[in-house]
């Protein structure tokens, strides 16, 4: 058995510290088994501290409990059909009371457990069932609507001389002999963190007969793990290296801190110069991770954090005496956003490529000129054929579905037939369209000119000719259109509904985004 | 069913394939020798390192080409293991109508070097009923051990009176019309690529009957990542955070590469210059820039935060 389960406190007296709050607790159980229906209970506190070990002790209280880790995106439905449960069975006084613990409700994920705190609420306001929850950061932005509506307790940090005397009870009970010193040290780097205070020490001791200073090397200094944003905030706040180094311990991959600094960059830097030169240590770290994964060789990792925290902090002047709001970076929000059409214009290139022995990359640089080529319908429908493009896929290329066949083939090379027949069938159509078609002159015209000024005086003649011709096929298009429209069966719908559904979804994101970080 | 030109048009047979003339006359010694050694094709897009290749394997492999070829792309998201299996799978059975089995392999210069050792072993195990054909853009990107067991091509880019008379015979085959500056502009904006000259050649179709140097210039700005000058004059007039949001719109949303957009940023830098948007000294001084990035987008991870960078260089340019 694991020494901090083993000593773990078996009642209220055992557990150390935080004697104001374990008094509130014993009121709080005792509120609901006189038949009361307080607040649920908010336990907020650093690692360590004893937020489980008292919830745990509250759980003997009660007939049952049930415990979720409020991360864990299935616990919801868990939680509301358990919850349903409990009190559709109907209390027997005190004897059906069974008790919800949530743990680390600060870390509901934003997007992943949309509905999580709605959950929770829901929970609470219907108060049938004594609640514990739990949370680290009591500045968490996802527990604020949760504390208005529970009763919050902070448990604090244990002080280093219960540690120390918990750490001395263990070693006798162990039969390891000890240096007071040695205890000491392990008590004030744990931080206040019994946990790791325990851990620590089972490490040194077990299956010892002694400790002394010389185990101490063996466990290396807690390393804080810090909150993603508390690194950049470092970064960009500070031009100490000892704080820059400290604030960039953090457990994340490195292409995400970089992105998270290089976000926020311009939010805290004012100057042009300073961006100017921050960005060029975030270039240099990119480089290094780059060859990190080419060459696989992840020494170069260390050069990266380097760049990006110790280069980009001290590309600034002075350091700001301002608050700027950090955020996550906008291009995660746009990868969301896009990913339905990116996954789309993957597929399309697959089926290209497959077609035309090349690579995605390769078929993803011909896009634009296939673009062009899906303009015009008789092509459109021969390429979408020779690919195998559904209708959905040729969106990519085009906007409007293709026209159906019409049943005088005209093949591409009889061009004096087009020019003859067409005008003459679809007259009434070209002149409604009359309007749109000088507009168009006009914008060909522009845009030629545009293009390439040189050729101005050319290209008036010529752009007229293409014009022409262009105006000849809209006709096309437009009764395309409708054909298409009237065709539309009920599969097609349901295919452009998921788009639809993403849309709603990421409106969704939007809203919850608050929580992400 | 004719399909897109690319295709249509690709040389069937080694004698038809235009340019890389020195390396076809090698190809053909080994068709006649009836053996192989294992090749590796290098140079940039679109000179036919994959039209030889299926050129080869169809002489060399006669009738029953199909069944003894193989064809894989190495860079696609397929995964090494992926890659492995089926040349395995590919591998064990014997060739059947053929003197032996081959295997072409895409893009090898975009695999990891812990995935180009394990082809390496591939490479080895099956010598003796297999070859190998890898094509790559840089064989610089490619381990030593497999350089070593290939014989080496270097396709260069395709000169620009021969994509002319490929063009000219393609506009005949289809019946269409193209004045002499058309050609040279296609000639011009493909770079020696003939993939890049066949479809603005198709597409510059769509727009006129008769393909003019109008149409082709159409084509190519209408190809062109769009707002890349927006986004530079955004950056020079100092206001970074709009400039960077339009980038990431541009490479996020529509998918841009960063090799095409840092080509966009160099050609619309060096028309502002000529334009005198830009000064004299700012000018060297971001071309300078760009290349330093051009080189860092390969090299490093993230081709748009490079980019980014790139764009804080402006700042300090522009006109007060």
């Amino acid at each position: 058995m694991l020494w901090t389960t083993k000593y773990r406190p078996k009642n209220f007296k055992e557990v150390l510290g935080n004697a104001k709050a374990k008094d509130e607790i014993s009121d709080w159980i005792d509120a609901w088994l006189i038949g009361q229906h307080p607040k649920p209970l908010l336990l907020v506190g650093p690692p360590g501290t004893g937020k489980t070990t008292l919830a745990h002790l509250i759980a003997d209280e009660f007939a049952d409990f049930i415990e979720l880790n409020a991360s864990d995106k299935r616990s919801y439905d868990i939680l509301l059909r358990t919850v349903g449960e409990a009190s559709a069975s109907g209390s027997l006084f005190n004897q059906g009371l069974k008790l919800i613990i949530l743990d680390e409700v600060d870390g509901i994920h934003g997007t992943d457990d949309r509905g999580g705190i709605r959950a929770i609420s829901k929970i609470i306001k219907e108060g049938q069932n004594p609640m514990i929850m739990m949370a680290n950061d009591p500045y968490s932005k996802r527990i604020k609507s949760l504390k208005s509506k529970s009763q919050v307790i902070n448990i604090r940090k244990i002080h280093t001389n219960s540690i120390v005397a918990l750490l001395k009870r263990i070693c006798i009970n162990e039969g390891v002999e000890f240096e007071e010193y040695v205890l000491r040290t392990l008590a004030k780097r744990s931080k206040g963190d019994l946990r790791s205070a325990i851990n620590d020490l089972e490490i040194m001791a077990r299956g010892k007969k002694n400790i002394t200073s010389p185990d101490l090397e063996i466990i290396s200094q807690k390393d804080e793990i810090h909150n993603i944003f508390d690194s950049v905030r470092g970064v960009l706040k500070s031009k100490n290296p000892q704080h820059i180094r400290e604030a960039m311990r953090v457990e994340a991959d490195p292409a995400f801190i970089l992105e998270l600094i290089t976000e926020n960059i311009p939010r805290e830097y004012e100057k042009k110069h300073e961006i100017e030169q921050a960005y060029e240590m975030i270039s240099q770290a990119d480089t290094y991770l780059g060859r990190a994964f080419q060459t696989r060789n992840y020494g170069y990792w260390k050069y990266s954090y380097d760049l990006m925290s110790l280069g980009v902090a001290l590309a600034k002047d002075e350091t700001y005496k301002k608050f700027a709001r950090y955020t996550n970076s906008s291009v995660y929000a746009l990868l969301s956003k896009s990913r339905a059409k990116r996954d789309l214009r993957d597929r399309v290139a697959d089926k290209i490529g497959e077609k035309t022995h090349s690579s995605r990359k390769i078929v993803k640089e011909q896009f634009p000129y296939l673009e062009m080529m899906f303009q015009n319908n008789d092509l459109a429908r021969e390429l979408a054929d020779y690919f195998n493009l559904d209708d959905a896929e040729v969106k990519v290329f085009r906007s409007r579905k293709i026209p159906k066949k019409k049943k005088t083939k005209q093949s591409s090379g009889e061009k004096k037939d087009k020019t003859s027949k067409k005008p003459v069938k679809k007259s009434k159509k070209v002149k409604s369209n009359k309007e749109n078609k000088d507009k168009e002159l006009k914008s060909t015209k522009k845009k030629i000119e545009k293009d390439n000024p040189e050729n101005k005086v050319e290209s008036k003649g010529k752009s007229k000719s293409a014009a022409t011709t262009k105006t000849t096929k809209k006709p096309d298009k437009s009764s395309g259109g409708r054909l298409a429209r009237k065709d539309k069966t009920p599969l097609d719908k349901s295919e452009d509904d998921p788009e639809d559904l993403n849309s709603k979804k990421e409106n969704g994101d939007k809203q919850t985004s608050l929580f992400n970080f | 069913m004719n399909g897109p030109w690319v295709e249509k048009y690709r040389p069937q047979t080694l004698d038809e394939i235009v340019g890389q003339d020195h390396i076809i006359q090698r190809l053909k010694r080994y068709v006649v020798e009836g053996s192989m050694p294992n090749l590796m094709f290098t140079g940039p897009a679109g000179v036919g390192k994959t039209t030889t290749a299926l050129a080869l394997a169809k002489t060399v492999l006669g009738e029953y080409w199909r069944q003894n070829f193989l064809e894989l792309n190495a860079s696609d998201a397929r995964g090494i293991d992926t890659v492995r299996k089926d040349i395995k799978n590919f591998c064990r059975l014997k060739s059947v109508g053929a003197p032996f089995r081959l295997i072409f392999l895409d893009e090898v210069d975009n695999m990891t070097k812990d995935a180009q050792h394990a082809l390496r072993r591939e490479m080895e195990m099956y010598t003796k009923t297999s070859s190998f054909i890898l094509s790559c853009n840089y064989s610089s990107k490619i381990i030593d051990p497999i350089q070593s067991r290939c014989a080496i091509f270097r396709f260069t880019p395709i000169k620009g009176h021969q994509i002319i008379k490929r063009l000219k015979k393609i506009a005949d085959s289809e019946n269409i019309q193209t004045t002499p500056s058309a050609l040279e502009s296609i000639v011009y904006f493909a770079e020696g690529d003939m993939r890049r000259a066949v479809n603005i050649l198709q597409a510059s179709s769509t727009i006129d009957k008769e393909i003019t140097e109008e149409s082709v210039h159409e084509v190519v700005s209408k190809a062109k990542p769009r707002d890349v000058r927006k986004i530079i004059n955004k950056a020079l007039e100092g206001n970074f955070m709009e400039a960077r949001d339009q980038l990431r719109e541009v490479m996020v949303v529509q998918g841009t590469s960063g090799e095409d957009m840092i080509t966009q940023i160099y050609q619309e830098v060096s028309k502002m210059a000529m334009e005198g948007l830009i000064e004299e000294d700012a000018y060297v001084d971001l071309i300078e820039n760009i290349g330093k990035f051009d080189y860092r987008i390969r090299e490093g991870s993230n081709p748009r935060i490079q980019l980014e960078a790139l764009l804080t260089k402006f700042l300090l340019k522009g006109k007060e």
